[in-house]
Formats: structure tokens, sequence, C-alpha cells
């Protein structure tokens, strides 16, 4: 897999103004880890931007969200957002 | 006097929407009039299945549960949130009316107090 140049976490619910102020600033070669409240996209279906989606499993559970996994962020655990963070070249935690 | 909690906020990611929902069942417990509104983010409230334990969390979908032990007399959610969030009959928890978030709304309550 390439690498990801910037790390964009995003742990902000749809309405939250971080939140959009974040897809804003996603480019083609970044990644977009949603974690905590930033998971409620997948039900809202509001991410069409550029860049790699990476979803944090626990939070989907968390949020009765099972029946969004199938939508389009690859579902990550603990371990690989540690390893996510490791590998971009840098973070952003919105 | 009848009280509107209302909770625009989504679950898990802080204290303040528990702390409402502490606030309407105290209300409920010495008999004042509570309801509680759920509206914007506050709706993934209402979600069926939540399993928080992965987060280290009691899922809130069982606090709401409560709710009618209490006394709380309405749990309501916005329609046009609902919809924006993907919840329909089928996903949300037991108990739920829908309702349309206007003006006529609130005029049925004498206090109306938001989460955080």
């Amino acid at each position: 897999m390439a690498t990801i140049q910037t790390l964009h976490i995003l742990n902000k619910s749809p309405e939250h103004p971080r939140a959009a102020r974040c897809l804003e600033m996603v480019s083609e070669e970044d990644g977009l880890l949603l974690t905590g409240g930033g998971v409620l996209f997948l039900a809202t279906g509001h991410l069409s931007g550029p860049g790699k989606v990476f979803a944090l499993s626990p939070d989907i559970d968390a949020r009765g969200l099972g029946d969004f996994k199938g939508s389009n962020a690859e579902l990550v655990d603990f371990a690989r957002m540690v390893k996510l963070s490791l590998e971009a070249n840098r973070v952003i935690s919105w | 006097m009848s009280t509107l909690i209302m909770i625009d906020q989504a679950p898990y990611g802080a204290w303040t929407g528990r702390e409402a929902l502490d606030m309407a069942f105290s209300l409920a417990a010495f008999d004042q009039p509570a309801s509680l509104f759920f509206t914007g983010a506050g709706v993934n409230w209402l979600r069926q299945n939540q399993e928080a334990g992965g987060i280290g969390q009691k899922s809130v979908e069982k606090n709401l549960s409560a709710a009618p032990i209490f006394g709380i007399e309405a749990i309501l959610a916005d329609r046009a949130a609902c919809e924006t969030y993907g919840l329909d009959e089928n996903s949300l928890i037991e108990g739920v009316t829908l309702v349309d978030a206007d003006a006529a709304l609130l005029n049925d309550y004498d206090h109306t107090a938001f989460a955080g």
C-alpha cells in the first residue's frame, strides 16, 4: 500500500463545524480515519471526497452502525489505528 | 410545569448527553412532567443494537430503556434528522415518537433546556 501523506483523524460528528473543515483538507494521497462521532459519516453517506477512508470498528459497534460496515470505509481495530498513525508521514487530529 | 430536555449531540463523544438524561430522569422521579427530544446528531442515541463494550462504555440504549420506569412522558425524535442519519422504524429503539421540529412542538412545554 502506498504511504499515506497525511492521516486525518476525525472524531467529530457530521454536524460539527470542524468536520466540514477536515473534509475540505483531505487530498488524494491522504487518509481519513473516522473515530468517535466521526463514524456517523457512514450513516449520512456524505463521504465522496478524495483519499482512502478508514473507520474504527469498536466505535461503529458502539453506535449500532453494523449495517453500514459494508460502505465505503475500510474497518480498522485499535492496533491498526496505531499502525496507520505511525505509517503516515504526518497526522492531523481534528 | 412540563419540561422538554433536548439532546442535539451524538452519543459517547461527551458526557453532556448522559447528564441531560440524568436531569430528565430526576425530574420524572420527583413527579415533574418531563419529555426527551432528540435532534441533529442526537438522534443517534436512538439506534438499536449499540454494543459499547469495545470502547469501555455502557450502551446509552440501555440507559434510555429506563425512561418509562422513571416516568418520562415521551421520547421524541426529529423526523428530518432521523432521515439524515438513516434511521427508520426498523432501526429505532422501541417507544420513540417521530415528530417535526417546529415552534408548535415547543409550545407544548413550559420549559425547554438543551444538553451541554
